[in-house]
């Protein structure tokens, strides 16, 4: 018995002793939480959204902290994968909310994670920004849950005039993933625009393929039997090679139009010369930019040795609004349900907020009106300012 | 008659998407196939295998084009990626047999069923470790030519998997029935226990097993990296559990009733996206399945045999 | 080894009682004071919520903080407290004892429940753990009874869990809630919590329906084949809730009422555990275990295979369908996508891992995977090499899995270690 209790004894001192911040007492660390995809499907996406969040923090490190009301406050980053599914991102989230008592989320970056995480933000009354969500029920009747995009209704009849404009056409075709939120969303809201345009019926072909599917080729061959003139297809960075290689190869002459979960620099790597000369929608353009977007760019270039795509871009907003809206909340109590509070306030009176990704004010569900951009893939892969649509 | 032609030509191109993606269920599914018959296993690994299998194949692929491409024909450096890509993945299964099935070999199968799952996680987070997350794209390794015969589409990569496809098949079943080793494999299905008996140790049938079957995914792979060439770690799984229907169904042991199960498995996943709207491809595809079983319960040619489990 | 040896001598006169309330005083100990000075002077940025886990790999040189709170809220309280409360506890387990069994395990439930409620209640995060542990646990039990009492490969767990997810989902949408799909609710919402019970019930029985589709052709022969249609049945389940619009498809639906609190689940869990206790030692578990060890030759005892199975596996649906009702109510979210392959790989993981044929194995199983999943979750990637690695070591050394063909014995858990009264 007394081996034992010297030994408790000797443990517990050594934990006391070796304890580096023993004794000292706590600071108020500002924590604000990364929900990204860093595994999973869209890996990719979880990389550029984890990497634009450092050089975020490398600022503010720079900087000697986040200067609120006139004192400096240390940053935290807790970033969470939610590896890419939603009951993952939902406990990421309510883990990030209680355990690590973050004052504000930024992410998840896709629909079909952010709407049912952002319900957990909204029922704690904690700030979360999407930045890549279009998906209108991602912020409906939640006041606690932003985005830093525009939303699909938007930017579906906004790919639907643009190849009306642009190519006089008047039948196309839609091929999407029935299991993800995102691309079913866009594809319905671009139906409906391109049938309100050409009229019911003009819709030639609608197909549908699961997440994960590798080969197109019945949908593809029933599309090009339907004498449809131009496919849209939203679908993510890897499967556009895909989609754009085994239509070419099944005699697909029209072209091809994507949305904005084609902006990943890994489209054209993976796709190649085949995907060179087509469109797609977007929330910027990397190629040709200019201002604070280029200086961005070119410093994300530098130290990740790649462009940066839209949702670095997105999120890298999404955190200097969160910024913002900490700085604006005027006072950091400690008390977290408070801050949260003043942050959401704070949040949500910004104006005219100068992102590098458009200017930034938010409506009542807290969607930003922003612009849509329409972007060419040129000779040389880079993706190139064709033009802008602002609603 | 002008719709006919459409009609038929339709059907035709049709056949030709079925048969190419019927070749890798195929293919997989008779490595698959080859475990569950020899050890009565569930080599749940195996998606696993061919994914590794696809990202060596990439390395070799790579490396060759940047060594050989000025002065060796394409179909060599082809013919050369497909060795030496077979000889390394044949050692991954090696690698599978033993460190995974082999210390369970007297466990329950359902036990040894688990482990191949989980070693198959392993290799899924290992590669993405070791790869990032950036997806990789394979490299061709031969021009791309397509053809246009009376409104069928098709390129010589198709036909190319369609034929390598079936010779490897023939191959196969050349080894299995002509060769010792396949004798002792084939004897091995028909009694477990008495086998060995007969001087045929089970270690080494178990890991020229899982070698041939890792081989075949592998070469699967460098198939498939030239006719999707988007690799990523996860891409094996859908494919394992495709190949895993298609080996049961084949019934237990049959390389041909595999093989013959893997096309189906094709026919019917494009053809029901064909006929009926492409949502409903998966409910109707596997509620054929469902039905196929339901009136031939052991499969297309399963051998009657000790349905007695070890649990 | 003989100061283990002597350490456990020295403890093993404490009955469950006395455990029991040594938790008991760690968790105040937390309560009252864990954030304020515990913690505090520890330098951890506060309580840590599953034991420091979290802490620890996250940053290394928290470590002795983190032991240190576990000794001094812990480990030093319980071990104290029960070992002086020996002069009382053994006693009043006597007492207890000789109450009949129910009872004393009633009392024993209540008095651990007072205290997870109170340890969940100290941190939300905690409290979803231990939620979502519990919901675990009855889908662990549950594949159990196909896959071990009944020796079968049944891959379908997670449609019948999809099944049961989406019918209480609906109902309750729809009679409680006014939602934007079913719009205003039928019933005044304080019933809610009342008839919640219904609904998983309901979901319970629509899962045990959709077994039937498995059940009849696979029994058709033994074998493997019941595998492939599970699975089967399985894509078909997700592929045709992709399908049905106005439960939102693959967009999945949201907003179901917070009724899944943790004494519901904890209640759901007893439950399921105490039926399907006495569902596998009843005859029918017994005919089960004979079916699973020789067709042939039960069905000549005039064992009913046919009929038996069927039982079983519509019974083990039918808790599937349970757990995924209350899985459902928990997120307040579900989408086809969540239950797919990876659920199946999770849930086949935790039934083979606790061991076969063993509710307590199954408790085991379901509790230790998915609190290492959280736990490890500063790993990021590793966790994934590290989680099946353990996996693979426990198949090799233990192949039917930690603790499998075992029951623990309840009166033999919680009855007196006074060994004076015990005359040994």
């Amino acid at each position: 018995m007394k081996k034992i209790t010297c030994l408790l004894i000797v443990s517990f001192a050594f934990a006391m002793v070796f304890s580096t911040s023993a004794f000292s007492a706590r600071k108020t660390i500002i924590k604000i939480g990364i929900n990204a995809p860093l595994t999973g499907d869209i890996p990719k996406v979880g990389e550029g959204s984890k990497f634009a969040a450092m050089m975020w923090l490398e600022d503010i490190e720079k900087a000697g902290g986040l200067e609120i009301g006139g004192k400096k406050y240390d940053v935290e980053l807790v970033i969470e994968d939610n590896e890419s599914k939603a009951e993952s991102a939902v406990k990421a989230n309510t883990k990030m909310i209680t355990q690590d008592d973050v004052i504000a989320i930024v992410g998840p970056q896709s629909s079909s994670q952010a709407v049912p995480a952002g319900e957990v933000a909204n029922k704690y009354k904690t700030v979360m920004i999407s930045p890549w969500s279009t998906n209108p029920n991602t912020t409906l009747d939640r006041p606690y849950v932003f985005r830093g995009c525009f939303l699909d209704p938007f930017q579906g009849p906004v790919v639907s005039n643009f190849i009306s404009d642009e190519f006089g056409l008047t039948k196309a075709a839609v091929l999407y993933d029935v299991a993800a939120d995102y691309q079913k969303g866009l594809a319905e809201e671009f139906k409906k625009a391109w049938e309100k345009r050409h009229g019911a019926g003009s819709i030639v072909a609608y197909e549908s393929f699961t997440t994960k599917d590798t080969d197109f080729s019945s949908q593809l061959t029933k599309i090009i039997k339907s004498g449809a003139e131009v496919l849209f297809a939203p679908q993510y960075y890897n499967e556009v090679p895909l989609v754009v290689q085994q239509a070419k190869e099944l005699g697909w002459k029209g072209p091809i139009v994507g949305s904005d979960s084609w902006g990943s620099t890994e489209t054209v790597q993976l796709c190649g010369e085949a995907c060179y000369g087509l469109y797609f929608s977007t929330h910027y353009a990397a190629a040709g930019a200019t201002g604070a977007t280029k200086i961005f760019i070119d410093r994300y270039t530098d130290t990740y040795g790649y462009v940066p795509d839209d949702v670095a871009a997105l999120t890298w907003d999404a955190l200097r609004l969160a910024e913002q809206a900490i700085k604006d909340a005027g006072k950091i109590t400690g008390r977290i349900e408070k801050d949260r509070q003043a942050v959401r306030d704070a949040l949500a009176k910004i104006k005219n907020f100068a992102g590098i990704t458009g200017n930034m004010t938010f409506t009542e569900e807290g969607d930003p009106i922003k612009c849509a951009v329409i972007v060419k893939i040129n000779d040389k892969g880079e993706y190139e300012f064709f033009k802008s649509i602002c609603p | 008659m002008e719709s006919l032609t459409e009609l038929f030509t339709y059907i035709l191109q049709n056949l030709i998407n079925a048969l190419q993606r019927g070749s890798f269920y195929a293919v997989i599914s008779i490595g698959y196939s080859m475990v569950y018959g020899v050890l009565m296993l569930f080599n749940f690994a195996h998606g696993d295998i061919f994914m590794v299998g696809t990202y060596i194949g990439f390395a070799i692929a790579t490396l060759f084009i940047a060594l050989f491409a000025g002065f060796l024909p394409g179909p060599l450096i082809f013919v050369a990626t497909v060795i030496v890509t077979m000889f390394l993945a044949s050692w991954i299964g090696v690698f599978v047999e033993v460190a995974g099935y082999r210390p369970l070999r007297s466990a329950p199968r359902a036990s040894a069923a688990i482990t191949g799952l989980m070693i198959g996680i392993i290799f899924e987070t290992g590669i993405l470790i070791i790869v990032g997350a950036q997806r990789l794209k394979f490299p061709a390794l031969m021009e791309t030519v397509s053809y246009n015969v009376g409104g069928v589409y098709f390129t010589n990569v198709k036909i190319m998997i369609i034929v390598i496809s079936l010779l490897l098949m023939l191959a196969l079943h050349g080894f299995i029935q002509k060769s010792k080793w396949g004798m002792a494999m084939r004897a091995m299905s028909y009694d477990f226990l008495a086998v060995p008996l007969m001087g045929v140790s089970i270690n080494i049938i178990a890991p020229l097993t899982f070698a041939v079957g890792a081989g075949l995914a592998s070469v699967a792979g460098i198939l498939y990296g030239q006719a999707y060439p988007i690799l990523d770690p996860y891409m094996g799984v859908l494919l394992g559990w495709k190949a895993f229907v298609a080996a049961i169904l084949g019934g237990r042991g049959s390389i041909k009733g595999a093989a013959l199960a893997g096309y189906l498995l094709g026919f019917i996943e494009i053809f029901v996206a064909t006929i009926f709207p492409s949502t409903l491809r998966d409910l109707i595809a596997y509620s054929i399945i469902i039905l196929i079983l339901t009136y031939k319960p052991r499969g297309f040619f399963g051998m009657e045999h000790s349905t007695k489990l070890r649990l | 080894m003989g100061t283990i040896k002597k350490f456990k001598n020295y403890f093993s006169n404490i009955p469950m009682l006395g455990w029991l309330l040594g938790v008991f005083t760690a968790v105040l100990i937390e309560y009252y004071w864990g954030y304020d000075y515990i913690s505090y002077y520890l330098g951890l940025p506060k309580i840590p919520a599953l034991f420091g886990a979290l802490f620890m790999l996250k940053d290394p040189y928290m470590i002795p903080g983190v032991m240190g709170y576990n000794l001094i809220v812990y480990i030093i309280p319980i071990l104290l407290i029960a070992k002086i409360t020996t002069f009382f506890t053994n006693p009043t387990a006597f007492i207890l004892e000789k109450m009949p069994l129910w009872l004393s395990v009633i009392i024993h439930l209540i008095c651990f429940y007072g205290i997870l409620h109170l340890w969940a209640g100290i941190n939300d995060y905690r409290a979803l753990v231990v939620k979502l542990t519990m919901i675990s646990i009855i889908l662990t039990i549950s594949i159990n009874v196909i896959n071990g009492y009944q020796g079968e490969f049944s891959c379908s767990h997670p449609g019948f869990m999809a099944i049961g997810a989406y019918i209480s989902s609906v109902l309750t949408l729809l009679f409680f809630v006014d939602d934007k799909i079913f719009g205003a609710a039928l019933l005044p919402s304080y019933l809610g919590p009342w008839i919640f019970p219904l609904t998983l019930i309901a979901g319970g029985f629509a899962a045990s329906f959709g077994s039937l589709i498995v059940a009849i052709p696979s029994f058709r022969t033994r074998g493997d084949y019941l595998a492939i249609i599970s699975l089967a049945f399985m894509f078909i389940i997700k592929s045709a809730i992709e399908n049905i619009q106005f439960i939102g498809g693959a967009r999945g639906m949201g907003g179901q009422p917070d009724y899944a609190t943790l004494p519901v689940i904890f209640i759901w869990t007893m439950l399921c555990i105490w039926i399907i206790h006495n569902f596998v030692t009843s005859i029918m578990g017994k005919a089960l275990n004979a079916v699973r060890d020789d067709e042939a030759a039960s069905e000549s005892m005039t064992v009913k295979t046919r009929k038996t199975k069927m039982t079983a596996f519509m019974f083990g649906a039918f808790w599937a369908g349970i757990a995924g009702g209350l899985f459902a109510h928990v997120l307040s979210y579900i989408n086809p996508g969540t239950f797919s392959l990876t659920r199946l790989a999770e849930i086949l993981a935790m039934v083979y891992f606790g061991g076969l044929n063993s509710i307590v194995g199954s408790i085991v199983g379901a509790v230790s995977i998915s609190v290492l999943g959280e736990a490890l979750r500063p790993l990021e990637l590793y966790k994934w090499i590290i989680i099946p690695l353990i996996l693979i070591f426990v198949m090799i050394f233990r192949p039917y899995g930690l603790i499998s063909f075992k029951e623990i014995n309840a009166k033999r858990l919680l009855r007196s270690k006074n060994k004076k009264e015990e005359g040994v």
